[in-house]
């Protein structure tokens, strides 16, 4: 429930049915609903609300503005198209709003006023001049702000509905009630022309919010993050701008024990600009990352911009999805598995197989790393799919090498001597070697006390052929 | 008149994706051939199914699952994508560390490789998941240890989420599974046997096969192409030099 100046201006459903109503004084609801929230309204708060909003449905239309009585408007004929027309756009906002945190009545007309008109009455779509003057001719006349000071003149007169105002004589009302109720009259029916101040993105991007509650669960924490992230989705479209990292703070408890914020900060390789695939990223970040004490507020700030890159669509789709949906994907599997868990090749030209097979993080790009020279590989010798992280020290049984049962050489010894430039020269003989249950290994010789001394050597299992 | 052993002669005429249980399921028509013609005439869609889970069930690492892997991980799509992006091969939990140039050896280039490393099964469960929904890898091969008791609603999991796109999914697990139910609709047991693999049909859109396929199957191919040693009386080019020489490529 919600005071404004001692009196009730707005409730619940469960308030309504004790026999609460607007404009009830604080004493009388104490009596009806002990059990109620009782908060104070707060204008500026109201204000700000309005303003993320406006923002975050920038994502839609270039052409938003704020109106009157908690109302945004959305000049979307330009969008009709891009978002696959009125239905779909509508349950694009409706999401919007809800990630939000909010809830709003929907209604889209020809005229702005007469979609703010109809909005506030209800939940009414209507997309050709006329229905929306059938529509309009039924609503009450309370709706209009204009008439709101002559209201029991005009309820005395038995108009009730704007049809009945409009059928007036002009000449008598504009004498009566000034010009401003005809002016709002002839903008919603469409006989005058409308002229918005459209919302301007700011040019930075910060954007906070406070946790009704003090909040450990990063599940929860993540769907507060959403209603930012819409924000920043809408702010990042009208400025044609895309992230490329982004910092999400979370504060906790000030006063005595006080934690510094916690800074989660998220990076992505390719410059992105959709609400979902930054959704996932944040929500698998938040998800792993631990809080030292419950947070009550929520900020995220844009760091790093680029200018958006329109992507550039096949006439005919391939199946395999395109680069940029796998760029999301390796994205996606970063922020949940960890830069290091997810790898791609970048094996170097070196003869010490160890040293040739080289990974790094698929968030590198191969080109900052040292130049790799592509040796013919069919011209190598054999090299096994697999290679253990050490080589493994083999036992001999009757002069051969034992894994699991005797091993038998299947190909000629080739030697790999290398290294010496790092002061740590090695000399070994690989061999393709086969078990009893004929699976193929790699296995070397190394020479214990140089290759002419008397000591066995040792062998080792350096791979496996899979 | 139609007997009552078969009620239709050819099922296929009324539906392409009907097939009697004598038959090999060929509706799909779009499998990728595996490169061995005595593996693909015994395979339903005459070749690896794409967007569908199959399992191949191992005794152990390196029998030699990847040489019957090689002709269609070798095989980049033909698209007119740039070649990194063309045929991404994704290795998930990888039982050893992956060495890229016995890859590129075996013909696929390393920057068509992508490793995983999850810490837990149910992360890895959820990275293939999500490999799987982008569509965007060739193939996604993934080393699944076995699974604990009810945990098996992640395979069929899996197998929806592979539906989703044409990735060739393959998933090696323990012969041990091959008891244990399974919504794959193709599995494979590998043994190994001398010069060659020995393939059982666990479980596949047609008839019941009981004795197992033999195909031949070195090593490397590159055995052969080994620097001629100096010394030609080792026993290995005696081995080598035994080899049929169409098995080569």
């Amino acid at each position: 429930m919600v005071f404004e100046r001692d009196r009730v201006s707005a409730l619940t459903a469960p308030a309504r049915a004790l026999g609460v109503h607007e404009g009830m004084r604080r004493g009388g609801v104490q009596l009806l609903a002990p059990q109620a929230h009782l908060n104070e309204r707060d204008i500026l708060r109201e204000q700000t609300t309005l303003q993320q909003a406006a923002l975050a449905l920038l994502q839609y239309t270039p052409q938003v503005t704020l109106a009157e009585e908690a109302c945004i408007l959305l000049e979307v004929g330009a969008s009709l198209r891009l978002f696959g027309g009125i239905r779909a756009l509508c349950r694009k906002i409706r999401v919007t709003i809800a990630r939000m945190g909010l809830s709003a009545t929907l209604s889209c007309a020809v005229t702005a006023t007469g979609a703010w008109l109809l909005a506030r009455y209800g939940y009414v779509r209507t997309l050709s001049h006329r229905s929306l003057q059938r529509r309009l001719d039924r609503l009450p006349v309370v709706l209009l702000t204009a008439a709101r000071a002559h209201l029991e003149w005009l309820h005395g007169l038995g108009c009730r509905q704007l049809g009945q105002v409009q059928r007036l004589p002009r000449a008598g009302l504009q004498r009566r009630c000034g010009k401003d109720l005809l002016a709002m009259l002839d903008r919603a029916y469409g006989a005058a022309p409308e002229v918005h101040d459209w919302i301007v993105a700011p040019p930075t991007f910060q954007a906070r919010v406070e946790l009704p509650d003090r909040i450990e669960h990063t599940d929860i924490l993540a769907a507060y993050a959403q209603g930012l992230l819409a924000q920043l989705a809408g702010w990042l479209t009208a400025r044609q701008l895309a992230i490329k990292k982004l910092r999400l703070w979370l504060e906790h408890e000030r006063g005595r024990q006080a934690v510094a914020p916690t800074e989660l900060q998220v990076a992505l390789s390719v410059p992105a600009w959709q609400e979902d695939h930054l959704h996932t990223l944040v929500k698998e970040k938040l998800a792993r990352s631990s809080l030292p004490a419950p947070a009550i507020a929520l900020g995220l700030a844009a760091d790093e911009l680029e200018s958006q890159q329109a992507a550039s669509e096949m006439l005919f789709p391939e199946p395999g999805g395109s680069a940029e949906d796998h760029q999301r994907l390796l994205e996606l599997l970063v922020a949940r598995l960890g830069a290091d868990k997810v790898q791609q090749a970048a094996p170097r030209a070196d003869h010490r197989p160890e040293v040739a097979n080289r990974w790094c993080s698929v968030m590198q790009s191969p080109a900052s790393l040292p130049a790799s020279l592509t040796t013919d590989a069919a011209r190598l010798p054999p090299r096994p799919l697999w290679l253990l992280a050490e080589p493994l020290p083999l036992r001999m049984q009757q002069h051969k090498p034992f894994y699991r049962s005797a091993l038998e050489f299947t190909s000629p010894p080739e030697r790999i001597e290398a290294g010496w430039w790092e002061g740590r020269p090695l000399t070994r003989d690989y061999f393709t070697a086969r078990d009893a249950s004929h699976a193929y290994y790699w296995i070397f010789r190394q020479w214990r006390g140089g290759e002419w001394s008397d000591e066995e050597p040792q062998w080792f299992l350096h791979g496996l052929f899979g | 008149m139609l007997t009552s052993s078969s009620p239709v002669p050819r099922p296929e005429i009324i539906h392409p994706s009907l097939w009697l249980a004598s038959q090999l399921a060929r509706g799909g028509a779009r499998g990728v051939s595996s490169g061995f013609e005595a593996l693909d005439a015994e395979l339903p869609e005459r070749g690896w199914p794409p967007g569908v889970l199959i399992e191949l069930l191992l005794p152990q690492e390196g029998v030699g699952e990847l040489r019957l892997l090689r002709p269609v991980l070798a095989r980049a799509p033909a698209t007119a994508r740039r070649p990194p992006q063309a045929g991404r091969i994704a290795l998930l939990q990888a039982p050893h560390q992956v060495n890229a140039p016995g890859w590129a050896h075996m013909g696929v280039e390393a920057s068509r490789l992508l490793q995983l490393q999850a810490d837990h099964a149910a992360d890895a469960c959820w990275a293939a998941e999500q490999v799987l929904r982008a569509d965007s890898c060739q193939a996604l091969l993934m080393w699944q240890p076995r699974l604990r008791k009810g945990d098996h609603d992640l395979l069929r999991r899996l197998h929806v989420a592979a539906q989703a796109g044409q990735t060739l999914f393959f998933m090696l697990r323990p012969l041990s599974c091959a008891r244990e139910p399974s919504p794959a609709p193709l599995r494979l047991t590998l043994k190994s046997a001398r010069d060659g693999l020995e393939i059982g049909f666990l479980k596949r859109r047609g008839p019941l096969r009981e004795q197992s396929l033999f195909l031949p199957l070195l090593p490397s191919p590159n055995l052969q192409r080994h620097v001629t040693p100096v010394d030609r009386r080792t026993p290995a080019t005696a081995a080598a030099g035994s080899l049929p020489s169409e098995l080569a490529g």
